[in-house]
């Protein structure tokens, strides 16, 4: 096998950029605003779904690999990708020139807002050591208490738009880049459904964050039979 | 109205590298007058609105008919040819500068030689018979001739990557005009030969994978060529091709 070129090396890693936007990190937010959004319905059900999560065998494992390696992986090139672009929204106004500086704010915004996000619950719970069914009830007590503050609610509030904006206009990105939409009425159509794909997971985020706010219910752990 | 003026606001560089100035410089006013027209009267009078007598504005220009894309500069802010920029359409005073994302050589003059260096290295023609034969060419559908038709008119003005974030004086970015021309030359059914060599020209650095889709070169394009649909079809071929070195080569 010869070794790859820096040029291959180089188109690998921003397709590859391109890709774990998509899988497995746009999954994971999909999968985790919808999780989440199950506090609206009531406690237990929310109470239910982190105790399955939390009793996931290998979940460090899990996280690692599909979670904290391709977001800080992704993180990485993006700052890369920021760093070699200049924007000119001031010269040229167009739709899509502000979509592409908006795209590299929000992710900035993103990584800024999951430093504190993560920090403030699975940094605090792996270094409380709270495992298994002791998960549910110390996470809960903190995002209770986050939003209690107006300073949670905005820093939630920024963190959820910016990352729904970044993964519903990054899918359209995701899709022009990789030959999916290629023309002009491919584009717009595909812009308007990923549009709502990203309002859908704004609302379910921040319904959550207004129920969080409404109802701050404190849990006992789960105790089975 | 015999005084009438028409204003002008032009930054200029006497040579390579050197720092840029502004100067102004006004002309008698002519209806239908165009930019060129009025550069030419500066050059004829080179005195500036302060009374100053200095050297003559340059400029490149060849066409007049906005085919050759030469005279393209950036006037009162956005990109364009100088030849269809009508006076009376346009603010005053008039600003013209150099494109920014080129090198001057003076005045309103840029090297625009990276251009010619990328449609090298992407192979933008098509290959003939060499010291053999290679037979006649095959017969073009029609949808591909009208397509590859409106891709043929660019004229490498440079107006799509100097208005494009990702394209900058020091980086390597290829840019929309060179993307367009592997499209139309990949769809030529002699030029498809070569299809792969053009496709691995542009998957490395400033190749493909450095477009960020901000599509500013399609709003500015003088020639309305479909500049994201040719980005988004080398995607695609660019695409198959990864898939294709990585599980079948």
């Amino acid at each position: 096998m010869t070794r790859p070129s820096k040029d291959e090396i180089h188109y690998l890693l921003l397709k590859l950029h391109s890709l774990t936007g998509i899988v497995p990190i746009g999954a994971f937010l999909v999968i985790h605003l919808s999780i989440n959004s199950l506090r609206t319905v009531g406690v237990l059900p929310y109470q239910l779904s982190i105790d399955a999560l939390n009793n996931l065998p290998f979940l460090l494992a899990i996280e690692i690999g599909f979670i904290y390696i391709p977001l800080l992986f992704h993180s990485l090139m993006g700052f890369y990708v920021i760093h070699i672009g200049q924007t000119n929204l001031l010269r040229y106004r167009h739709q899509r020139n502000w979509l592409y500086t908006m795209q590299r704010f929000t992710g900035a915004i993103t990584f800024v807002f999951l430093i504190y996000h993560m920090g403030t619950t699975v940094g605090a719970k792996l270094w409380e050591g709270k495992h298994y069914f002791e998960a549910a009830p110390f996470l809960m007590d903190i995002l209770n208490g986050e939003f209690q503050t107006w300073q949670g609610i905005v820093i939630y509030t920024i963190g959820i738009v910016s990352a729904t904006f970044h993964f519903s206009n990054g899918l359209w990105g995701f899709c022009v880049s990789w030959g999916i939409l290629i023309g002009k009425n491919a584009q717009r159509n595909g812009a308007i459904v990923f549009a709502a794909v990203g309002l859908g997971l704004t609302f379910l985020g921040l319904a959550t964050v207004l129920e969080f706010y409404l109802n701050p219910i404190p849990v006992e752990a789960t105790v089975i039979g | 109205m015999t005084d009438k003026k028409i204003s002008f606001k032009i930054k200029r560089q006497d040579k390579p590298g050197s720092p840029s100035y502004w100067q102004n410089f006004q002309v008698p006013f002519k209806p239908f007058a165009n930019i060129i027209s009025c550069l030419m009267e500066i050059q004829k009078n080179p005195t500036t609105q302060a009374g100053k007598t200095v050297n003559p504005v340059t400029w490149d220009c060849n066409c007049l008919e906005e085919v050759c894309g030469s005279c393209t500069m950036v006037i009162n802010g956005k990109v364009r040819q100088a030849c269809t920029a009508l006076v009376d359409n346009l603010e005053q005073p008039i600003a013209l500068e150099p494109m920014s994302k080129f090198p001057v050589v003076r005045d309103l003059q840029v090297n625009r030689s990276r251009m010619f260096e990328n449609l090298k290295k992407v192979k933008a023609w098509i290959e003939i018979d060499g010291s053999h034969d290679i037979g006649e060419g095959a017969t073009m559908p029609d949808s591909d001739r009208a397509k590859r038709y409106v891709m043929s008119e660019c004229m490498t003005c440079g107006c799509c990557l100097e208005a494009c974030p990702q394209f900058t004086l020091n980086n390597s970015f290829m840019g929309a005009a060179t993307f367009n021309q592997v499209r139309l030359f990949n769809l030529h059914p002699t030029g498809s030969m070569n299809k792969e060599e053009r496709l691995d020209a542009v998957m490395g650095e400033g190749g493909i994978t450095d477009c960020g889709n901000a599509q500013v070169c399609v709003e500015v394009c003088p020639k309305n060529i479909p500049l994201t649909e040719s980005i988004a079809d080398i995607g695609r071929q660019t695409s198959w091709q990864l898939i294709k070195n990585l599980l079948i080569k």
